[in-house]
């Protein structure tokens, strides 16, 4: 039951909020259209990725965590889902239905590591859990480094670090994202079933 | 046909491989949704990018829904995080800015509502606190129990009636001279 505010100006307040709102006509069609859409996957381009010999241009802060002999992306093994959510949460973004992939459920373990010495909390927002921050915290090493592993599915992922819960930060040692649609800088990260590598720096 | 099926019975087809039946999944919840994610981001267009969004994410996780029966709380729960998500990623001035063309579609949209009033309330709640939008949203326009909004945000429930409490007053100093003027 809705419960009633006691105050008639948040009575109208609420009463006025509850008031339908349309959506544009072909709603559905469009919902639907992005559904069947295939999810992005390019495994065979991130393994051609990793084997091409290139020049990469690295943050400061990437300079830095490499020069520690850190990678901020690491696949470190296949991860086999007991439950259908893993250690940390994360879920890959595996398409539902029949259609699943059967080696869908082959994750692999992929370890996120960001340096930010005077940060509080770090935590990781992307496509693989929904971008709630508040669901996938890093934990603090040694010498301000946060890390994490997070089983994902084959699959391209968007992603990016929380810092204190309020900036985002893209990773500096991965490909950043083209297109991005929210504003912010984020980065991705390719999980290929056959190559278990990521788009990131070894 | 969908229109009589349960949520736990879409959910199974399209589980099944029934991409079809997950429009049965839209239809069903798209009102309550988009009435959400419009009074959260305050902007109609804003709104319905959150809410296609949330259902195609749903519908790619969906084996990830334990109770295929409490699709609508599952579902509210990626549309929280995909409201949350958009919000914090737009600047604050640009929350604050309700633009007249917004204003006239949501006009257009709800016949019988007053534009002012909801332009009004928009900007009010586009100065609250996001967490406290959220609370006081899922508390008065949803109708939630407490012990629900908590599974919802991860949130504890002193802290939501905090949050709600301060969004009530924060509205009221808001908005009490819009109020009484408008119904004198």
């Amino acid at each position: 039951m809705r419960e009633s505010a006691d105050d008639p100006l948040i009575a109208r307040v609420a009463e006025e909020l509850r008031r339908p709102v349309a959506v544009r006509p072909g709603f559905d069609e469009r919902v639907m259209a992005a559904v069947r859409r295939p999810v992005d996957h390019l495994p065979v381009r991130a393994w051609t990725w990793l084997r091409e010999p290139r020049t990469l241009a690295v943050s400061p802060l990437g300079g830095l965590a490499m020069a520690a002999g850190l990678a901020a992306l690491l696949v470190v093994g296949t991860w086999r889902p007991g439950s259908e959510t893993g250690p940390s949460g994360a879920l890959g973004d595996a398409p539902a239905g029949a259609a699943q992939a059967a080696s869908a459920d082959a994750a692999s373990l992929v370890t996120f590591v960001l340096l930010e010495p005077r940060a509080g909390a770090v935590t990781l927002a992307g496509d693989f859990n929904g971008w709630d921050a508040a669901r996938t915290p890093l934990r603090r090493e040694s010498s301000g480094i946060w890390t994490i592993d997070v089983p994902l599915r084959p699959g391209r992922y968007r992603y990016a670090f929380v810092v204190d819960g309020r900036r985002f930060v893209a990773d500096p040692a991965a490909p950043r994202a083209v297109g991005d649609d929210f504003g912010q800088p984020t980065s991705v990260v390719t999980v290929g079933g056959a190559a278990r590598a990521a788009g990131g720096l070894l | 046909m969908t229109q009589g099926d349960s949520d736990a019975t879409l959910v199974g087809r399209v589980l099944g491989g029934d991409v079809d039946a997950f429009g049965g999944l839209v239809a069903r919840h798209r009102e309550r949704g988009m009435r959400f994610a419009a009074a959260m981001l305050g902007d109609a267009a804003d709104a319905e990018e959150a809410l296609q969004d949330a259902f195609v994410r749903a519908y790619r996780s969906l084996r990830t829904c334990r109770e295929p029966a409490r699709f609508d709380a599952w579902f509210m729960r990626i549309l929280v995080n995909r409201c949350r998500t958009r919000g914090a990623m737009r600047g604050r001035a640009a929350r604050l800015f309700v633009s007249d063309e917004s204003a006239v579609e949501r006009a257009a949209a709800r016949p019988g509502g007053d534009p002012d009033w909801r332009e009004e309330i928009d900007r009010a709640l586009a100065r609250l606190d996001a967490m406290q939008r959220e609370a006081f949203v899922l508390k008065h326009v949803e109708g939630l129990e407490y012990e629900e909004m908590a599974r919802l945000t991860g949130a504890r429930v002193p802290a939501l009636k905090m949050r709600v409490k301060r969004a009530c007053d924060r509205l009221r100093v808001l908005l009490r001279e819009v109020d009484d003027a408008r119904i004198r």
